[in-house]
């Protein structure tokens, strides 16, 4: 009956904490070093670096075009997911971990591969929704397993006390559980955005002309591998560090009724 | 059955299993309009498994529970009207903490009896004074102290206007200092006759408040009778340890 010593290992960036100074600087550091660089290549070397990041903003749009789409529908996803994997009916349970276990199971290349052929074929989806689809059926999976952590998480005298008053099930869930559970979420979430948008990079082998994409396509005509990929790289790095910021920002202003 | 006619909440020859262990042991208990019954017992008696299947917090095994004419595990009965009928208070407070007080005490009422916000907030200020924490109605609970919080249950649940108010060790989570302010509470609503079953190591609120004690061991009701009886000639040797024990 020991307890398994658990370590946290966090994936992505590490969401910056606001009472961890440490971290805050890291996030400082990383993000003025990577705006820095950037402003840098394009003033010493205005030939290929502003030509490259003209050619590579369609990309951008593109990238943020699929992640923001696939991060809400993940996030429905998700959510129901969520709910079924904690649902008392045994069908609707049994639905929602079949699905979790199989998207698990297979690596997101290969889904994004699979998805992708498949609605091309049978349905003729345009690539862009095909890629979309995609990403949200895989990253739905991931996020109902945390949305589904975050409901387990909250006491059960909140639900008792909910029910006691009268509330039925899926009135307790929506009014007193899953407000505070979104908080809880929140930091696991926000990791899963990040991961979402660095994982949307896999797109680029679909024919999504995303950042990554663009990249490939300029360097194969010029060449200037090295440069491509540097600022490739710097402008990953610049989205996800203000991304992992907004979603520190968005945390502190949901625990306002925790007592610091 | 003139007596039968008044009882609200009716047990019947209840048992209830958790594993191999008797919870509740054929238990039978009612409880008339206005009474106060107050429950004792070592812990792991199985009292607060009693108290908690009155609402169907638990569900029992066996037997039948009648509250309010109804019976609670019939599956026409609507569970969740009947529980509006039943205030509950329990020993970790179970406050909303992403509500305000008075968000606590108003969540209720608007959804499920349709009151406005208005009419919500004017019955819940007059409750939060009642129970002596007003100016406390726009503060989150993390902010209060426990035996504030308990109070704040407490209002939270006579917020519904229940028949009958439950309360599940209402005071063994607070520090001793915070206990004698959520007793005055319960002692008040009990002098309104508000009917009450209580379950509590506070021997004193027994004596004062209850009509009838009922002394539960190993899942079964050993003992009952009133405060006088129980504490000057108990006559089970189970009830004279325990109180021995006790006080």
């Amino acid at each position: 009956m020991t307890e398994s010593r658990k370590i946290d290992v966090g994936e992505g960036a590490a969401i910056p904490n606001r009472n961890d100074w440490g971290l805050f600087n890291a996030w400082v550091i990383s993000i003025v070093g990577a705006i820095t660089a950037i402003i840098y290549l394009l003033i010493s070397r205005p030939d290929p670096y502003q030509r490259l990041l003209v050619y590579l903003g369609d990309g951008i749009v593109i990238t943020f075009k699929v992640t923001i789409v696939s991060i809400i529908c993940a996030c429905g996803i998700g959510l129901i997911t969520g709910l079924g994997r904690v649902s008392k009916n045994k069908a609707i349970n049994l639905v929602a971990s079949t699905y979790v276990e199989i998207i698990r199971g297979i690596p997101l290349l290969v889904q994004l591969f699979y998805i992708y052929y498949a609605l091309g074929r049978f349905l003729n989806v345009p690539d862009l929704t095909a890629a979309i689809i995609a990403m949200s059926v895989c990253y739905g999976a991931y996020m109902g397993e945390v949305f589904r952590a975050g409901i387990t998480a909250i006491d059960k005298g909140q639900t008792e006390a909910a029910r006691s008053l009268g509330l039925n099930g899926r009135q307790t869930m929506f009014m007193v559980i899953l407000p505070q559970a979104w908080r809880t979420i929140l930091p696991p979430v926000g990791n899963e955005f990040i991961a979402l948008l660095k994982d949307t990079s896999l797109v680029s082998i679909l024919a999504v002309a995303d950042l990554l994409r663009r990249g490939r396509e300029f360097s194969s005509e010029t060449f200037l591998y090295f440069e491509t990929y540097t600022m490739v790289a710097l402008v990953y790095l610049v989205i996800t560090l203000i991304l992992s910021k907004g979603v520190s920002i968005m945390e502190a202003r949901l625990s306002h009724y925790v007592r610091r | 059955m003139s007596a039968a006619s008044q009882s609200i909440v009716e047990i019947s020859h209840v048992h209830k299993n958790f594993g191999a262990l008797k919870a509740l042991n054929n238990v039978s208990l009612s409880l008339n309009l206005g009474e106060k019954v107050v429950i004792i017992g070592p812990s792991g008696s199985g009292k607060s498994t009693l108290l908690r299947s009155i609402n169907k917090l638990e569900t029992v095994d066996a037997g039948t529970i009648i509250v309010d004419g109804q019976d609670i595990n019939d599956p026409a009965t609507d569970i969740n009207k009947l529980r509006m009928e039943l205030g509950m208070v329990f020993q970790s407070f179970n406050l909303f903490p992403h509500k305000t007080v008075l968000e606590n005490l108003t969540l209720a009422p608007i959804k499920l009896k349709g009151l406005t916000k208005g009419e919500a907030d004017a019955i819940a200020l007059k409750l939060l004074e009642k129970v002596g924490i007003m100016d406390k109605a726009h503060v989150y609970p993390s902010r209060l102290s426990g035996g504030q919080q308990q109070r704040v249950a407490i209002a939270r649940a006579l917020a519904m206007s229940p028949k009958i108010m439950l309360f599940d060790e209402p005071t063994s989570a607070l520090d001793p200092e915070m206990i004698g302010e959520v007793l005055d509470v319960m002692v008040t609503l009990a002098k309104e006759g508000m009917t009450m079953a209580v379950v509590t190591h506070e021997m004193g609120f027994a004596r004062e408040v209850a009509d009838r004690v009922v002394f539960m061991d190993h899942g079964a009701i050993i003992e009952e009778g009133t405060p006088e009886h129980f504490f000057q000639s108990p006559e089970n040797d189970r009830t004279k340890l325990f109180l021995s024990q006790i006080l």
